[in-house]
């Protein structure tokens, strides 16, 4: 039974192993890729085989329930969508060619416990797996700008990781467990603020260290400057994925632990309200001047962070509003995550070619590359959140959800946020179909990243006009609480 | 009594070495200072009956993590001096001392539960062991991550520092 | 259930001939506009068969042709469609400019397939807002315009087209974002989305999240943008005059006739209490919108520009129709809607004409065109005569209608003085338009014009069919106001008189 529950991650572990000595066997690299979309595709269905069972095993702290194995396919999918946007990069780096899927396998390994487990040690574990994994990979390209890259993400991210274990280290002295049951059980008995002021500050601190992994403001600084050094593929798969794992995690921790009691969970509740407005502003404000498309999809990552949060503060200002509010963050999760990816890939195909990551290189893009400035131009309207794309609808589903939570003000602050995001985000599709072009010469791309490009575009299109397939999957997740 | 004296003194000097680790220019007695911030530690969790924990304090950050961080000074040419202090130091000392205080007056003001006195202390290792390892009551799971966590590391290792 | 999809094929024909003219690699320039012109004129052809189908009798149903469908049940969101008296000749309208401007734009070698691709992509934006009855829905097709507007200004614009482009989407996106946000509170309060259910709730008695004329104002505000009222009208000249010349048409035809759509079946249909409240506010903007546009246009010296300044005119009257609030008065602004909607798109027409053989908008520049142009200068004055309200006109009819109703509406004290302000604006038109027509066509021939042609073929069926349905407007205005009075009179009921 352990192992059948442990499936999609155990797969995954195999086959990141399996890669490292097929690297030594065969010639022809591109085998690897293929091999490491078998194993996510295996994974895949693994995790949909489980699907609808609650399990749970190993001292209770695996759970398998229907979110856990969302993310499970969430992140699987996306690494599938990041190896297939790979392949071209990877042929450049001439060795190590295993060791990078492997890391992004064992990366998607580490999120895929992140999300099935209710217990604080494995969370700080398995986030450390994925960072660990994807230190690694930012600094993959050994050139300046990438180590920098791999360099100041580690650094960050230690500290980051330091404050998330002192955070837990707080709640597990003041609630004498680490398993989430057992700490409700402890702040089930509390009755304010005044009862455990040190509970408090371990949960701050435990917004501080996942804060990081979301890029929320004021834990953001790391990601302009990793985004922009890392191997792009990596940057995609650290703004969707990474970011994902995050949510999961946040959300369950502070649902099942600290959400129940609503003294405790209107405080952090009206916490995420607030740095979801400061996030979202300074994401979109500062995203405004970038001249670098990759900083600049960099700070609306961190802008959509604060759109995301929307939905933990209404989970945690209305517990009544869980249902819609999760729905609401896991629609956006998937969305979110299928746009970005479908504007990075368009990205490095065209830097595949030009060899650049400037806006203004960009100028007339569209007679140069008709199908992949399409490509990028529809991902940016769905990131801007106009229709009819998966962005639109999900900012709508979601700004509801916060909304039923009473946070009109955040909705509109994040509706005048969508505003200026429109702005930064139709000027690079305005360069790319005003501009006139520095050369004639026509781009070309390769098969798997078309794939990859088509596929994330139509997933978009069909998020975005037949919504309630995708919706009916995610009202129907909930987690398994103690 | 006795205890509570040398938890005291134990404290102290984690502290103070930890705060001279940051503040001195000399890297090298930076690091010297580390390794007997370490080993307060240690001491800090043998006062607190966490023998097992102690010995792998030493064993761990004193004799590895502390002579790979000497051994990495010592190859590093012209390492002898730190990094000035950045321009951030007035800012950054003022954040640190609220939080300090902050969090003095939060552990002050907690009603803190105070553990039985009267258990018998006992070696510590076999309980441990049994928690980690056993899967219907034991940490098993981050356990096995941490396996996993390991092979990561060591790709790392090997892409960054091996040459094409 | 309702198993008739007459709707859906109109909204959606043109993006599917969008997206073929867009995939389609094979299209010759010529078989990409023979495309378009087919898409459109089947989407024309469907939306007449529509009017002569609908039944407009009293007692009849209000909503027609109705579609629904699930599509987002968690928000209590459906695929809604169905039309009144009030929307089906706006879609009918729609469909006219449709393929009136697929024909205007028959000169475009620049990369036409994209320029077809998004105009036809314009079409289904606008005719999905004026067949939608789900407030939603309304707000998806009233954002899918937007890219589209803006690529067809910015690239086949001219003068500083990426400014007005720009200018353009920042104004309606930010309109837009606050009509979300009243959506969005207007469904925590009520419950749904259904713009039926929502009329037939009065919300006045539902307790609303925020007060309801908050509400009320957050979506009207996307509305004045758009129709425009001033003072949010400034984008409209920029957007005008810099836009090529089938987009004008476009615009000025069917793009602002969408505020004035929205207000009257959401401003007032659903905030009767409201409207009723903060009418005289209303008004005033309205008179403030026909005597400001009005003295402005006589400052124009480009005859874009100049036409684009009596759209702010023109369409306050409509403001002025909707606020006066009786069942005369809102029909006369439907009816001015439809009317100034095929007078302006024929004016613009002629602005394109005049321009694309003399090379020349400014009005000190031009005259004596007439001889070399003898159809263009018929058909312009035509279309300027409507414009300033002749009888025999359809603008003399909507306008007429429009006083009238307004005149005797007992919505305020005083509406009477504020309507005869509002008269005072035909003077200054009939003064501008006059002026115009005088300077470009008339006066002494000039040696510079001396090889300039008149319309070509294709651009002759196209502004025959304007001066067709401008006559049969103002002759026989019954084929419509019969349909439009069926649309109006329930909103009239709602208003309670």
């Amino acid at each position: 039974m352990i192992w059948a529950l442990l499936g999609p991650e155990l797969l995954l572990a195999i086959f990141a192993l399996a890669v490292i000595l097929l690297d030594l066997a065969v010639k022809q690299k591109g085998v690897l890729a293929v091999f490491s979309i078998v194993g996510l595709l295996g994974s895949i269905g693994a995790s949909l085989a489980l699907w609808g069972t609650n399990g749970i095993a190993l001292n209770n702290m695996l759970v398998i329930d229907k979110y856990a194995l969302f993310f499970d396919v969430l992140f699987a999918a996306a690494a599938i969508l990041v190896i297939l946007a790979s392949t071209d990069y990877v042929e450049k780096l001439k060795g190590f060619q295993g060791e990078y899927y492997a890391l992004i396998l064992l990366a998607t390994t580490g999120m895929m416990f992140m999300a099935s487990t209710r217990e604080l040690v494995s969370i700080y574990i398995s986030l450390e797996l994925t960072s660990i994994s994807l230190y690694i990979l930012a600094g993959f390209l050994k050139d300046a700008k990438s180590t920098e890259a791999g360099l100041k993400y580690l650094l960050l991210g230690s500290v980051s990781s330091a404050v998330l274990v002192y955070g837990m280290a707080l709640v597990f002295g003041t609630t004498g467990g680490t398993h989430l049951g057992v700490i409700w059980n402890a702040v089930k008995g509390l009755n304010g603020i005044a009862d455990n002021p040190t509970l408090i500050m371990g949960i701050v601190f435990l917004v501080a260290g996942f804060g990081f992994k979301i890029a929320t403001v004021p834990f953001q600084m790391w990601v302009p400057d990793v985004y922009e050094g890392a191997p792009t593929p990596v940057t995609a798969y650290l703004s969707v994925a990474s970011k994902a794992a995050g949510f999961a995690v946040i959300l369950r921790v502070f649902f099942e632990a600290f959400g129940r009691a609503p003294w405790l969970s209107q405080s952090w509740g009206m916490l995420f309200a607030i740095l979801a407005a400061i996030t979202m502003t300074v994401g979109n404000v500062v995203a405004i001047n970038q001249t670098n498309i990759k900083r600049l999809l960099a700070y609306s990552s961190i802008a959509h962070a604060g759109y995301i949060m929307m939905g933990l503060a209404a989970v945690g200002l209305m517990e009544s509003q869980l249902a819609l509010a999760r729905s609401g963050i896991l629609f956006y999760l998937a969305g979110y995550g299928l746009t970005n990816l479908g504007a990075f890939i368009a990205i490095i195909a065209i830097s595949n070619n030009t060899g650049s990551d400037l806006i203004d290189d960009y100028k007339g893009m569209v007679r140069r590359a008709p199908v992949l400035s399409l490509g990028l131009a529809f991902t940016l309207i769905s990131l801007t959140g106009l229709p009819p794309t998966a962005g639109f609808v999900a900012k709508i589903y979601l700004f509801n959800a916060a909304l039923q939570s009473g946070l009109l003000w955040l909705v509109i602050v994040g509706v005048l946020n969508s505003v200026i995001s429109a702005y930064y985000y139709l000027r690079v599709v305005k360069t790319m179909y005003l501009g006139e072009p520095a050369s004639t010469e026509r781009l070309s791309s390769s098969g798997p990243l078309r794939v990859a490009l088509t596929a994330s575009c139509f997933g978009v299109l069909f998020l975005g006009v037949l919504p309630n397939t995708v919706i009916q999957v995610t009202e129907a997740i909930k987690f398994l609480v103690s | 009594m006795g205890l509570a004296i040398s938890f005291w003194l134990l404290a102290a000097a984690a502290v103070g070495s930890a705060l001279a680790v940051v503040l001195l220019r000399n890297v090298f007695r930076a690091a010297l200072l580390l390794i007997s911030c370490f080993f307060a530690i240690a001491g800090l969790f043998v006062t607190l009956g966490a023998d097992f924990l102690a010995m792998v304090q030493v064993l761990v950050y004193v004799g590895a993590i502390a002579v790979l961080l000497l051994l990495a000074i010592m190859l590093t040419r012209e390492a002898a001096t730190g990094s000035p202090f950045s321009r951030w130091r007035i800012g950054g000392a003022i954040a640190s001392v609220a939080l300090l205080a902050a969090m003095i007056a939060v552990f002050r003001a907690t009603p803190w539960k105070v553990a039985d006195q009267s258990v018998v202390l006992k070696p510590t290792t076999a309980e441990l062991g049994a928690r980690l390892l056993t899967p219907e009551s034991g940490f098993v799971l981050p356990f096995e991550i941490a396996s996993v966590l390991l092979l990561a590391a060591v790709l790392g290792a090997i892409v960054l520092v091996k040459e094409k | 259930m309702e198993f008739n999809f007459i709707l859906s094929t109109i909204v959606f024909l043109p993006a599917v001939g969008a997206i073929i003219i867009a995939l389609g690699r094979g299209l010759s320039p010529r078989g990409i506009k023979l495309a378009a012109a087919l898409f459109t004129l089947l989407a024309f052809g469907l939306s007449l068969s529509a009017y002569f189908q609908f039944d407009s009798a009293p007692g009849g149903p209000l909503f027609q042709f109705r579609e629904a469908a699930s599509w987002l049940p968690s928000i209590n969101s459906q695929y809604h469609l169905g039309v009144d008296g009030l929307s089906l000749p706006l879609v009918v309208l729609t469909t006219f400019l449709g393929i009136i401007s697929v024909l205007i734009s028959w000169k475009i070698n620049l990369r036409p397939r994209e320029y077809f691709a998004w105009l036809l992509l314009l079409e289904t934006g606008i005719l999905g807002v004026f067949t939608s009855l789900d407030l939603l829905l309304f707000f998806l097709f009233w954002e899918v315009e937007l890219i589209p507007m803006y690529m067809l200004i910015s690239i086949w614009g001219s003068g500083r087209k990426e400014y007005s482009a720009t200018k353009f989407v920042v104004y309606t996106i930010f309109g837009s974002a606050l009509m979300l946000v009243g959506m969005l509170a207007l469904y925590a309060s009520a419950g749904t989305f259904d713009i039926e259910a929502l009329a037939g709730m009065n919300l006045a008695t539902v307790h609303t999240v925020i007060p309801l004329a908050a509400i009320f104002f957050l979506i009207f505000m996307a509305f004045a943008i758009k129709l425009p009222v001033f003072p949010f009208h400034t984008w409209l000249p920029d957007a005008h005059t810099d836009a090529p010349t089938a987009v004008s048409v476009i615009l000025a035809g069917v793009l602002l006739k969408m505020g004035g759509y929205g207000m009257i079946r959401i401003s007032v249909t659903l905030f009767p209490t409201v409207a009723k409240e903060w009418a005289p506010l209303l008004v005033i903007l309205a008179v403030g919108s026909v005597l400001y546009g009005a003295a402005v246009t006589l400052r124009q010296t480009d005859l874009k520009k100049l036409i684009a300044y009596s759209s702010v005119s023109h369409m306050g009257y409509v403001l002025l129709g909707i606020f006066a609030l009786t069942q005369v008065s809102l029909t006369g602004a439907a009816l001015q809607m439809v009317s100034h909607g095929v007078v302006t798109g024929l004016l613009f027409a002629m602005v394109g004409v005049v321009y694309d053989h003399s090379h020349l908008r400014d009005l000190s520049k031009l005259g004596g065109l007439a001889r070399q142009m003898p159809v263009a200068a018929v058909v312009f004055s035509i279309a300027g005569m409507a414009s300033l309200g002749l009888p025999g006109t359809s603008g003399f009819v909507a306008e007429f209608v429009t006083f009238v109703g307004s005149f005797t509406s007992k919505a305020f004290d005083g509406i009477q003085f504020y309507t005869i302000l509002g008269v005072v604006g035909i003077a200054v038109t009939a003064g501008y338009i006059l002026w115009m027509l005088q300077r470009t066509f008339y006066g002494p021939p000039q040696e510079k014009f001396a090889g300039v042609l008149d319309a070509g073929g294709v651009e002759k069926v196209a502004i025959f069919s304007f001066v067709v349905a401008i006559m049969l407007l103002g002759v026989y205005p019954a084929v419509v106001t019969g349909v439009l009075g069926a649309g109006i009179a329930p909103v009239v009921r709602l208003l309670g008189g």
